[in-house]
């Protein structure tokens, strides 16, 4: 079987992934909706820039934070401590392996309550069922800084 | 039993008689080399690691020089001389029965894998679409079937349909945006930034804390698991014995570079407590392009992730079963229902079969949260079940030298036993380290831990494949498996 054969059979495969990846990008495009700057925003960008600065950081730049998150948090305060969301990031705090390789680690303290910080700022109504997960974690100093 | 038996492997084997045989179908080693690749990186671990800085180079290239080397050359040398993958080598070089245990372990592994990448795919999906649905079981659950049952669908019409789509989905969703992501990383330093993460020589050592940091710096080296899994496709080269190893060599660069080169141009632009743990891969994407006021990038970055994830996860699909089938035909090692072949050549019945039990684990994942819960300590079990071929596939290297040293290679890999001693060596510090509980478990007693991790790699890396060793009749032998 020729490998044209082969391509010919199969490009209708390719053809709809295609189309579907495309949709996907032009849905989400389309969903996307850029953050107004506000006095509130603003503030709140600000707030999470000082706490960035009492952690140790660079003082980021507020205007991306702004855009990132906006009044609300965006989709950091979306359900934060759902059973769905909540098994995501434990599977993700794992090593540097993006397939099979996966496999948790012992986590940096500060990393793991970055979240945290942005709910204390942006949901407060949302953080305590985060904080009750984040509670649970033994955790490292494993940044250097 | 109507079917097709597997193509002949090549010069150095004989052909089957009483069987038909279905073409290989033909790949490049650039095809393969893109396969591997997909099997290996994306760019999903790269907010991950951002959060290390600089550091994230060493917790990259010791892993790379202890592990990854070691896998890729050994592999090459090995496919180069033998077509089949891991199970032949191990085979070969060891016994059967232990050439078995190898590929059952590879195939074994992935069943609990799939759930976990395709609630990331579903959950990223979701960003682009809704954020609300991320947290809605049924939704997950229905992605996760859908893209999985494709998968399976793919993947049975032959190796030169998900070849095609596994190729691409790396290139579409992983080295373009890689590419983008480092670009832009380096228009954010051209431009007089100060990087986010300190990027002085000082941090180029992660922090050492004891036990943690050498949890975080040995089980790094599973970031390369995979590297030889492709391998069972090397009889679909036109020249196994050279191009595999070129192929190897492309893959391993391209791995390299698409695991450090991203994380670092994030660590450049998002400071680390934008780039959470916990807010999710797109959180950090969300920031880095709306530092370039390109926000509108993160839904596409998003979409070229879901394609290099379900890429990637193709070339599971088909790889280890691939391998499974192979010895099972030659050694009757599984019922004769699970060797059939389709049309296309493709062991449709074990994919089907594994997808029932994907289906039943991923329902549990998206729907009881009890299980989704303390799910990733399944990634701890199916990483230690892996880790066995490894340990198997070092040791049949060194005898296969030994014993077998004027067979036809390809590619010799210099000082063979000091490669294989190292990759033997970093593999079981892996799995010992493996039995070290990490934050998820909490402040839990240590020795449940360890009897839940060995309980788990006990049952499915030695009793399942025993019990197949054990159980196997000598009818379900297919007609002409003994060739080799």
């Amino acid at each position: 079987m020729s490998p044209t054969r082969f391509a010919s059979e199969h490009k209708w495969i390719y053809i709809s992934a295609i189309v579907l990846l495309v949709a996907l990008a032009v849905i989400g495009v389309i969903n996307y909706t850029s953050v107004r700057k506000t006095n509130e925003a603003t503030d709140k960008a600000n707030q999470l820039a000082d706490a960035a600065v009492a952690a140790g950081y660079p003082r980021p730049d507020t205007d991306t934070i702004v855009r990132t998150l906006g009044t609300d948090g965006g989709s950091v305060c979306e359900d934060p401590g759902s059973a769905l969301k909540s098994a995501l990031w434990k599977i993700n705090v794992s090593n540097g392996a993006a397939f099979v390789g996966q496999r948790p680690v012992i986590g940096d303290t500060q990393a793991l309550r970055a979240e945290a910080k942005i709910l204390q700022i942006y949901c407060p109504d949302k953080l305590d069922d985060f904080q009750d997960r984040l509670d649970d974690l033994d955790t490292d100093d494993t940044v250097r800084r | 039993m109507a079917s097709m038996d597997i193509p002949a492997d090549g010069p150095h084997e004989v052909a089957r008689p009483a069987v038909r045989a279905v073409a290989a179908p033909r790949l490049t080693w650039l095809t393969l080399a893109l396969m591997t690749t997909a099997s290996v990186a994306s760019l999903r671990a790269a907010p991950t690691m951002a959060v290390y800085g600089l550091a994230c180079v060493f917790l990259y290239l010791v892993p790379a020089v202890v592990f990854l080397l070691p896998t890729a050359l050994v592999s090459a040398e090995l496919a180069s001389g033998w077509n089949g993958g891991v199970y032949r080598w191990v085979s070969e070089g060891l016994s059967k029965p232990l050439g078995f245990l190898a590929v059952w372990c590879q195939f074994a592994m992935t069943i609990f894998y799939y759930p976990s990448l395709l609630a990331f795919v579903a959950s990223t999906i979701a960003y682009v679409i809704n954020p609300a649905l991320a947290s809605n079981g049924v939704y997950t659950a229905i992605v996760i079937m859908v893209l999985y049952w494709t998968g399976v669908w793919v993947s049975s019409r032959g190796t030169k349909a998900l070849a095609g789509l596994s190729s691409w989905g790396l290139v579409i969703g992983t080295l373009v945006p890689g590419t983008i992501l480092v670009v832009l990383g380096m228009v954010f330093l051209a431009q007089g930034n100060p990087s986010a993460a300190p990027m002085t020589a000082s941090h180029l050592l992660p922090q050492w804390t004891g036990l943690a940091s050498l949890v975080l710096i040995v089980n790094n080296f599973l970031s390369y698991s995979g590297m030889e899994m492709n391998a069972v496709h090397v009889s679909s080269l036109k020249n196994p014995a050279k191009e595999y190893p070129k192929s190897m060599f492309l893959a391993m660069g391209l791995v390299l570079l698409i695991f450090i080169l991203p994380a670092l141009a994030i660590s450049w632009v998002v400071p680390a407590d934008q780039t959470s743990l916990t807010a999710g891969v797109m959180q950090a994407f969300e920031a880095f392009f709306s530092y370039f006021h390109i926000g509108w990038m993160t839904p596409i970055a998003a979409v070229m992730l879901i394609s290099a994830s379900l890429a990637g996860m193709l070339t599971w699909l088909a790889g280890p079963s691939k391998g499974l089938l192979e010895i099972s035909r030659n050694e009757g090692y599984l019922p004769p229902y699970l060797q059939k072949l389709n049309k296309h050549g493709i062991q449709q019945n074990i994919l089907v079969t594994q997808g029932v039990v994907t289906t039943v684990i991923a329902l549990m994942y998206a729907l009881i949260p009890g299980v989704s819960s303390v799910y990733w300590i399944f990634s701890t079990i199916t990483t230690q079940v892996y880790l066995i071929v490894y340990l198997l596939m070092f040791v049949a290297a060194i005898r296969l030298r030994r014993n077998q040293p004027d067979h036809p290679r390809g590619y010799r890999v210099p000082a063979l036993t000091l490669v294989c001693v190292t990759g033997w060596l970093a593999s079981a510090a892996a799995l010992v380290i493996g039995f070290v509980p990490p934050s998820q478990f909490g402040g839990n007693s240590v020795g449940a831990y360890v009897a839940f991790v060995g309980g788990g790699l006990l049952v499915l890396g030695v009793l399942i494949p025993w019990a197949f060793l054990k159980f196997r009749k000598p009818s379900w032998r297919m007609e002409g498996g003994d060739a080799e």
